[in-house]
């Protein structure tokens, strides 16, 4: 069973939005949208390329390398229908945890819109 | 809304098609025709990941087995449509046989141009995975390789090649590559990255014949170039496969199966995506034929909305991608012309985005590297956004700014 692993101060993600980080053999990119922080495995499942170095716009975190929109909540792209892991987050005060554990959707969420 | 739905194609556009159908909840019969003889595959890694061996044909099928029978989905597969009965409401194919369908996608793709008479054993076509596994064979260290056209078909070629060792000589027709679509100084970007990887490449070159013999193939130029090689790869453009539409009283024009914005054919119940379709673009205020992988999902998602009552506009800005060199090629958009191409970035350095605005309007945009502000100029030509050129070069601007 997964612990809480503290891995950032939400200060570092104040400046930059978003930031990778490394615990055991996971690499996590940390998104700050408003003032919510999303956790995505950084190594983007359709060819390897680096989230972190991608867009977040509406919701989602594009990749860099095709233009694969992840949901930054659950992973999910919809229109390939694949998940990247996502990790579970929380904030306590400055300091932002993450269980360092994968977590991938098998069905798609419920259409929207 | 249709009980039965048939494609006509079962390539990427009906296979997304028959997905998204169940997705949004059509629970009737839905039976995909196609041609090849293989379950409907992705075209990208034919240039790309299966040609160099990093993938296999499995990697690159659609629709699983297993999902198809827990979906009810039927695959007739090796078969051709000879036309639509739409009084009959059924697709016609070319042994005889009848399959009722009420709801109808067209959705037949294009086929690769031919020199007229080229044929051969060591002559490529690359369209299907028949021809890309015939190609993978001959993609060895010190083959040689010659290439017609340096469109993204033949660079895609050439960049696989140059991994696999073949010695590469590429025959552009025009001065500058690809210079309808990226304009004169990013053509030249793309001939770049070919010389700077040892292709031999000769621009102005046009074709006068291919001679094959057992031990190699011979091309000849009007200009008097002798080239020789082990194997030829054609990468001229395509044809849209409009027969089967023309055959059945639907409207076509020369690029293709006419359709509106919402997919729609000039007949009830009949609908198109992907590289057949001619399609009023709203964005663009004109029709369009593109070739891009996105846009056989993107319209054929579209289309399936459509025909299950959901209205959708289709108004996708376009955008395609080229993995060349290891580098990330991307373009976003449609410009016949344009006043000013304003670069973002460095051209020297291979990481940049070009973007091209007519009347001040960001109509285009053609990236190397730059896959993240690619995101935002799809969003900028979406909104067809006026930007003042010196925000778009200002790397201190961030683009997502433009945007709102």
């Amino acid at each position: 069973m997964s612990e809480w692993v503290h891995v950032a101060h939400l200060e570092e993600l104040t400046r930059g939005r978003k930031k990778v980080v490394t615990v055991g053999s996971e690499e996590i990119a940390l998104f700050l949208v408003g003032d919510r922080v999303y956790a995505l495995h950084n190594v983007c499942l359709h060819k390897q390329r680096s989230l972190a170095k991608g867009t977040v716009f509406n919701g989602r975190v594009v990749c860099p390398g095709h233009q694969w929109a992840f949901d930054l909540e659950t992973g999910w792209e919809e229109e390939k229908e694949e998940c990247q892991p996502t990790y579970e987050v929380k904030v306590e005060g400055d300091s932002v945890h993450v269980i360092p554990q994968r977590r991938v959707l098998t069905e798609a969420p419920a259409v929207r819109d | 809304m249709p009980h039965t739905v048939v494609t006509i194609g079962a390539g990427q556009a009906a296979a997304v098609a028959a997905r998204t159908l169940r997705r949004r909840g059509h629970d009737g019969p839905i039976v995909l025709v196609g041609d090849e003889k293989y379950r409907p595959y992705q075209r990208p890694p034919l240039s790309k990941e299966y040609l160099s061996g990093e993938q296999e044909p499995e990697d690159g099928f659609l629709l699983d087995e297993q999902w198809c029978a827990d979906h009810d989905i039927e695959l007739r597969l090796g078969v051709r449509a000879a036309r639509l009965d739409t009084t009959q409401q059924c697709v016609e194919l070319e042994d005889g046989s009848r399959i009722p369908g009420d709801g109808i996608l067209i959705a037949t793709g294009s086929r690769a141009r031919r020199l007229p008479g080229v044929e051969g054993d060591r002559i490529v076509y690359l369209r299907d995975l028949d021809d890309a596994a015939r190609l993978r064979g001959y993609l060895q260290p010190g083959s040689r390789v010659v290439l017609v056209g340096a469109g993204f078909i033949g660079s895609e070629v050439a960049s696989t090649a140059r991994s696999a060792g073949a010695d590469v000589t590429m025959l552009e027709q025009l001065d500058v590559p690809l210079e309808p679509v990226l304009g004169r100084e990013m053509g030249e970007v793309c001939a770049r990255l070919h010389r700077d990887h040892e292709v031999d490449l000769r621009t102005g070159e046009v074709v006068e014949s291919v001679t094959e013999t057992p031990d190699g193939v011979t091309v000849r130029t009007r200009r008097g170039t002798v080239v020789d090689g082990d194997v030829i790869v054609i990468g001229i453009g395509t044809v849209p496969n409009i027969e089967v539409a023309e055959r059945s009283g639907i409207a076509v024009d020369d690029h293709g199966v006419l359709v509106d914005e919402y997919c729609r054919t000039n007949i009830d119940g009949v609908f198109a995506a992907g590289d057949i379709t001619s399609h009023w673009h709203p964005l663009f205020g004109r029709r369009l034929r593109v070739e891009h992988f996105d846009n056989a999902n993107k319209q054929s998602m579209a289309a399936a909305k459509n025909m299950l009552g959901r209205t959708t506009v289709f108004d996708d800005p376009h955008w395609f991608w080229s993995d060349q060199y290891d580098l990330s090629l991307q373009y976003a958009g449609h410009a016949e012309r344009w006043d000013e191409v304003v670069v973002r970035g460095s051209v020297e350095a291979l990481d940049f985005v070009a973007f091209y605005l007519d009347a001040g309007v960001v109509r285009a945009a053609f990236s190397v590297e730059r896959g993240a502000e690619m995101y935002l100029a799809k969003e900028l030509i979406a909104a067809q956004a006026r930007a003042d050129p010196a925000k778009l070069r200002d790397e201190d601007i961030d683009l997502a700014a433009l945007v709102s």
